[in-house]
C-alpha cells in the first residue's frame, strides 16, 4: 500500500483513489459541499482546498499520490475557507432562522465547523424565484449553491436528467429540463435521489418540515466534521 | 504587459525584459500615456474578469464580483481605512484558490497596481475610520421625489410625528 502524509499524520491509499478519498477512509475530515461519496466528483465549491507539496489543490479531485506531503488543517487555509463560505453565504439568500433545513444543511454545518460567525462580505441579495409548482417538492433558488449534486443525482442515479446548470458567473443558476422550466413538467418523484441529495435548503419535500424539531437535528448535537466521517466512511 | 490578467509595470521598470523568468507575455502588451487615469484602466480590465468568469468555482464566480464591488467603492471615494486591505483579501482569495487561470490572474490588474502605486489607492480613502457602503442621499432620492419633500431632514420629522 502506498503512503501520503496529511498534516503529519501516514496515510495509506489504494491506487486510483483521491486525496479526499484516502482522507476519509482515515477518519480525516476535509472540509466539502460539492463533494459526495459514490458520486462523480466536480471540484467547484472550492471548500476542500489543500496544500499538495505546497500547491493549492481539490482534495476532492486530485488524485492521492505515494509520498505526497498534504496540509489542510493549517489556519491559512483554514481562514480561506472559512471566506469561502462567506462568500457562498453572500451570493444567495441564506437566512438561517427562517429556514426549514437548519440544523440539518451542509453549508450551516460546515460554516459552524469552520467558526464563521458573520457574512464579512456585503450582501448580494439576488432576485430569486421560488418554484413551488410541484405537489410534492419545493425549489427554492435563493439557497442554491450550485454543487451540482442534484444534476448529477437525476443524471447518475435517477436517470432521468431533470437538472442542469446555466448562465455564465455570478448569473450562473440552477435549471430544471422541462419546456415549461418548471418541476412539476418534470419526472422527478420524492423517491429520486436528486429530491433528497441537496446539501442546503434549495430542494426540500413538502410536509416534513418540522418532523424533526429544531434541537434534534443531525447538526444540533454533532458536528458536520463527525457526522460526515460516520456517513461517508468506507464508502 | 500580458493583457488584462498579465502585469503592470511603469516607465521606472523599462529596463525590464520579455521573458518567462520575468515579464511573461503571450505578446500582449498595452502603453498608456500620462493622460490616462490608472484607476479607469484597473477598473476596465477588473470589470472585464466579471464578465468573463464562468462561474464554475466560487472564488472565481462570486470573488470576481466582488472585486468589482470594492474596487467601485474605493474608486467612487467612498472607501475609507481598511477598505484596501479588504480589496487585497479578495484579490489573494481570487488568486490562490480559483479554479483555472482565468481566475487565478482576474486580480493581477488591482494586485500589481496597488504594488506600484499604493499611495493612490491610499489618497482616494476618506479620513474616517468608516464610510457605508452606500450613500444615504443617493439611496434615498427616489423617495424623497416621490413624497415631494428634498429636504435633509425629511426622515427625522417623520419618526418625530
Amino acid at each position: 500500500m502506498a503512503n501520503l502524509t496529511i498534516d503529519g499524520q501516514v496515510v495509506g491509499f489504494e491506487p486510483g483513489q483521491t486525496i479526499m478519498e484516502a482522507a476519509t477512509a482515515a477518519g480525516i475530515y476535509i472540509p466539502h459541499l460539492c463533494h459526495k461519496p459514490g458520486y462523480t466528483p466536480h471540484g467547484s465549491c472550492k471548500l476542500c482546498s489543500v496544500k499538495v507539496n505546497g500547491r493549492v489543490c481539490s482534495a476532492c479531485t486530485f488524485p492521492a499520490a505515494d509520498g505526497q506531503q498534504v496540509i489542510s488543517q493549517s489556519a491559512e487555509l483554514q481562514q480561506d475557507r472559512r471566506h469561502i463560505t462567506q462568500l457562498l453565504f453572500v451570493e444567495g439568500n441564506h437566512f438561517c432562522p427562517s429556514c426549514e433545513k437548519t440544523g440539518q444543511c451542509q453549508l450551516q454545518a460546515v460554516a459552524y465547523e469552520l467558526k464563521m460567525h458573520d457574512n464579512h462580505f456585503p450582501q448580494f441579495y439576488p432576485q430569486r424565484a421560488l418554484d413551488a409548482s410541484h405537489p410534492d417538492i419545493v425549489l427554492d433558488h435563493n439557497r442554491c449553491i450550485f454543487c451540482n449534486l442534484c444534476v448529477r443525482a437525476s443524471r447518475e442515479k435517477d436517470g432521468k436528467n431533470v437538472f442542469g446548470i446555466s448562465g455564465r458567473g455570478i448569473h450562473k443558476h440552477l435549471i430544471v429540463n422541462s419546456e415549461s422550466g418548471l418541476l412539476k413538467d418534470t419526472q422527478l418523484t420524492v423517491d429520486d435521489a436528486a429530491a433528497h441529495v441537496c446539501p442546503t435548503g434549495a430542494i426540500l419535500i413538502r410536509n416534513t418540515a418540522y418532523h424533526v424539531p429544531i434541537g434534534q437535528r443531525l447538526f444540533d448535537h454533532q458536528p458536520i466534521s463527525e457526522v460526515s466521517l460516520e456517513h461517508d466512511h468506507g464508502q | 504587459m500580458g493583457g488584462p490578467s498579465g502585469t503592470f509595470i511603469t516607465v521606472e521598470e523599462s529596463h525590464r525584459l520579455l521573458a518567462y523568468e520575468d515579464l511573461a507575455t503571450g505578446g500582449s502588451f498595452i502603453v498608456f500615456n500620462n493622460s490616462r487615469s490608472i484607476f479607469q484602466i484597473v477598473k476596465n480590465f477588473t470589470d472585464f474578469f466579471a464578465h468573463e468568469s464562468c462561474g464554475f468555482c466560487t472564488p472565481c464566480r462570486v470573488g470576481t464580483s466582488l472585486l468589482q464591488k470594492q474596487l467601485d467603492k474605493i474608486v467612487l471615494g467612498h472607501g475609507s481605512a481598511g477598505d484596501v486591505v479588504e480589496l487585497e483579501r479578495i484579490a489573494g482569495l481570487l488568486r490562490q484558490y480559483s479554479h483555472c487561470g482565468l481566475g487565478q490572474t482576474a486580480a493581477n490588474p488591482v494586485l500589481t497596481t496597488l504594488e506600484r502605486y499604493p499611495e493612490l489607492y491610499q489618497q482616494q480613502l476618506k479620513k474616517i475610520s468608516y464610510e457605508p457602503g452606500f450613500d444615504l442621499d443617493a439611496a434615498l432620492q427616489v423617495a424623497r421625489q416621490m413624497a415631494g419633500r428634498n429636504d435633509a431632514a425629511a426622515h427625522l420629522q417623520q419618526v418625530e410625528e
